[in-house]
């Protein structure tokens, strides 16, 4: 209750939480809220390039289709890409992350050697070559993003493991004779899953940044799939003339990867008692 | 000679710039006061220099301005100047041609130009398989070219081959002292002339960089002497934007761009009033490649069924707003060699599920490989995609650059169904658009459609036999109306060229084959 109280007062906080739930909708309802629904798989080419107005709100693109019908639906590929990929990322990094630390073994150094290989990489040149190799669909950038992201889960779990592993509750348990595996699952993650949410929630802003520049890269879902980042990619041709083409998609991922930002920064000054804004405001 | 670590400053331009360049080193710009400068901003990168290696119109300003030939073509509608060349003597058989070469033709490091250069450039061509090999494979084998003295060039061919002069434009003139001197391991000096230069033609390499572009000076000692008004200093720079390339030519910064931009940048240029057009219609077919070896598409009812699904009309009307125009076959309407009431197909989807009901293989989705990079080809994509999905039947899109896309047209089980982009002219002669591409004997170097057609191979065969363009003309004429009837590509527009030049650029002279790219006929204000 107390954190719920919280949550309400935390204003940056609230900004994600109503963007994201926005996104969200206009994923679920982009049928009933689109005036052009049809436009995702077809177009008109007698109204290209039309400037927002009264009948396209966002104005049209290069193949005369409704920007704002487009974007709508592009959110379900956005979502889509995140939530998959965020969560491939957390089911491979955190079970690895937790081994890893809970040892202290030739084996849990194996794991975080191989975890800062990948890390050692760029994240966006890796997802790039994995895609390029793969070839442009939907599948494969999500399957690029995960295997890109899941060291940033397993290197924050094991830094929170190696410091609850000397815990005194921790030894308890030990020294009861909980199993190892009994231990981490009931007595470790609970402890750190504050941390683990914080750090997937921004992470889906950075999975769906990442997105959107496969997309631009033209490595992202093909044609007429209305993904974001390849409808900045068309766009460009016809700047500065149809300004509306870029800034549409544009402003929109600016706004979801500002929202999930807002959203994780808020979640952890909620959820962290150690960095609890404001100290006292929150009681 | 030069590399793309030393800009070697040729001596006159040392005179010429010799007081500026005390105060302005370092700076390009300055470097030349006093001598005509001429920016292009291409959208395709240099990365190669040899002009042995490469075949395409994204990087034909190196070959036209760096080398000669013995033969060129000028002018639109194009036709074949002697360059190198001073005269020529055909044997009766059309299988021997003695070229007689201009006395006094140097190359840039100031030795003569003899016959044994020519030689040694069609043996290089014929031993790195690369490039234009394609054009020559056939007709001239290795060994058989002579020089027969300092100034003669003979050629014995194979067979008889009409268009030999025409293709001729492409056995660029390499200096074979020079390259000899560095070959490596027999790789003709492959490796050096990627990134340098060796020839004599009206511009000399001054420096080089892939990732930039590269600069040239002008070779004083041209064989064909110069006009005043002639660019001093020739800067082709890479700008792989669109908005960029057409802002640098409105702020002047590029002196010209491509010709081929979408309907609103050339619109946008024109209300700048600093930018003139030389507007032309050009020889160059947009269309799909159809894998016809790959079932259904090997069914000649899949293929007519995908020409109806095509809006035409939309997308030269609306998607390009006019700037082309529809051609209904494979040859450009201003060639000669195309039927003038080719009817092809129109956009009618009614047509098109007969068709697809008639088609006897089982259908399947299809994939069009689209070139990223290249709007219209993309655009073209998604406007077949769209008509086939209005009645049900499934394409998907891929995306990917040209240099992905090309390796896969030689292998019919690895090509794209379809893939939309342009038959440039690289010689004009009917044979460019039908015997090249669609030649069986052809599979693998040209014929990336996998078409047989036991008479249209018979066709521009026989076409290559003749040297009289009047007994050509019907069989090209009935050649392409065979790729017509059976759907062999579909083919879309011819088109046209709008070429936009900063306002101190005086006289252009456009030729399709080299899309103005040949800066030699460029005038400027000094």
């Amino acid at each position: 209750m107390k954190s719920l109280r919280r949550m309400l007062r935390d204003r940056a906080l609230l900004t994600g939480l109503v963007i994201v739930t926005l996104l969200v909708l206009a994923a679920v309802f982009a049928s009933p809220l689109s005036t052009f629904p049809e436009h995702v798989t077809s177009f008109d080419p007698s109204q290209r390039l039309k400037p927002p107005g009264e009948r396209f709100w966002l104005g049209t693109d290069r193949m005369g289709a409704d920007i704002y019908s487009r974007l709508l639906f592009g959110a379900r590929l956005t979502i889509l890409v995140a939530v998959v990929a965020t969560t491939f990322a957390v089911v491979i990094g955190v079970p690895i992350g937790l081994v890893a630390g809970y040892y202290r073994n030739w084996f849990s150094d194996l794991l975080m050697r191989v975890s800062d290989v990948f890390l050692a990489v760029p994240q966006i040149v890796l997802a790039i070559a994995i895609a390029q190799t793969l070839g442009p669909a939907i599948q494969n950038v999500i399957l690029a993003l995960s295997v890109t992201y899941w060291p940033f889960w397993a290197r924050l779990v094991y830094a929170e493991t190696r410091s609850l592993r000397n815990e005194v509750f921790i030894e308890a348990a030990i020294a009861m004779g909980a199993s190892p595996l009994r231990v981490m699952v009931l007595h470790v993650v609970p402890s750190i899953a504050s941390s683990i949410i914080v750090r997937t929630t921004i992470g889906m802003g950075a999975t769906i940044l990442a997105a959107a520049s496969l997309g631009f890269l033209g490595l992202g879902a093909p044609p007429p799939a209305p993904e974001w980042g390849r409808m900045i990619a068309e766009s460009r041709e016809f700047l500065p003339d149809a300004w509306w083409y870029a800034t549409a998609p544009g402003v929109a991922i600016l706004l979801v990867v500002m929202g999930f930002n807002l959203l994780g920064d808020g979640l952890r000054d909620v959820l962290d008692p150690r960095i609890r804004r404001g100290g006292q405001r929150g009681g | 000679m030069l590399n793309k670590f030393g800009p070697a400053v040729g001596r006159r331009a040392m005179m010429a710039g010799g007081a500026a360049l005390g105060v302005s080193a370092g700076l390009p710009d300055a470097w030349a006061a006093g001598r005509t400068r001429f920016v292009t901003a291409n959208n395709n990168p240099y990365d190669i220099l040899d002009p042995h290696q490469v075949f395409d119109i994204g990087r034909i300003a190196i070959r036209l301005n760096m080398y000669d030939a013995l033969v060129r073509w000028v002018d639109n509608p194009p036709k074949l100047d002697m360059w190198l060349a001073e005269k020529v003597d055909i044997a009766p058989d059309g299988k021997v041609y003695t070229f007689t070469l201009k006395p006094g033709v140097k190359f840039h490091d100031g030795s003569a130009l003899t016959s044994e250069d020519v030689v040694y450039s069609m043996e290089r061509i014929l031993g790195m398989k690369k490039g234009a090999y394609g054009l020559f494979s056939d007709v001239v084998k290795p060994g058989t070219t002579k020089a027969l003295d300092a100034r003669t060039v003979q050629f014995n061919l194979a067979k008889p081959f009409a268009v030999f002069m025409a293709v001729l434009s492409e056995l660029w003139v390499v200096n074979s002292k020079v390259v000899k001197q560095h070959e490596k391991n027999g790789d003709w000096g492959a490796e050096w002339l990627t990134r340098n230069e060796a020839g004599s033609g009206g511009y000399r390499l001054r420096r080089f960089d892939p990732a930039v572009g590269f600069q040239a000076e002008r070779f004083q000692d041209h064989f064909a002497g110069w006009k005043p008004g002639a660019v001093d200093d020739a800067d082709f720079r890479v700008a792989m934007e669109t908005a960029t390339r057409v802002l640098g030519v409105i702020k002047g910064e590029f002196n010209t761009t491509d010709g081929f931009l979408p309907a609103e940048q050339v619109a946008r240029m024109r209300e700048s009033g600093k930018v003139n057009f030389v507007e032309a219609e050009s020889i160059r077919t947009f269309y799909f490649i159809i894998n016809n070896a790959k079932a259904p598409l090997n069914d000649v009812n899949m293929r007519r069924a995908l020409c109806c699904m095509f809006d035409y009309d939309g997308f030269i009307n609306n998607i390009l707003g006019g700037t082309v125009v529809r051609n209904t076959g494979i040859i450009p309407n201003p060639m000669w060699g195309a039927p003038k009431d080719l009817k092809g197909y129109t956009y009618d989807l009614d047509k098109a599920k007969w068709y697809l009901s008639q088609v006897k293989e089982k259908l399947r989705p299809l994939q069009i490989g689209a070139m990223s990079g290249y709007p219209q080809s993309e655009q073209g994509a998604q406007m077949l995609q769209a008509g086939a999905a209005k009645i049900g039947f499934d394409i998907k899109v891929v995306t990917e650059p040209y240099t992905t896309i090309s390796p896969k047209l030689d292998d019919p089980d690895r090509a794209h169904d379809l893939v939309p982009l342009w038959r440039s002219a690289y010689f004009a002669d009917p044979h460019n658009w039908t015997g090249y591409i669609y030649n069986s004997r052809n599979f693998k170097s040209g014929n990336s459609s996998f078409y047989k057609n036991e008479r249209v191979d018979e066709l521009t065969d026989k076409a290559l036999l003749l040297t009289d363009q009047e007994q050509r003309r019907p069989l090209y004429e009935e050649a392409s109306r065979i790729l017509s009837e059976d759907a062999a590509g579909l083919f879309v527009y011819n088109t046209k060229y709008y070429g936009p030049f900063t306002k101190n650029v005086k006289s252009v002279r456009f030729c399709p084959i080299g899309d103005a790219q040949d800066l030699r006929w460029i005038a400027m204000e000094s």
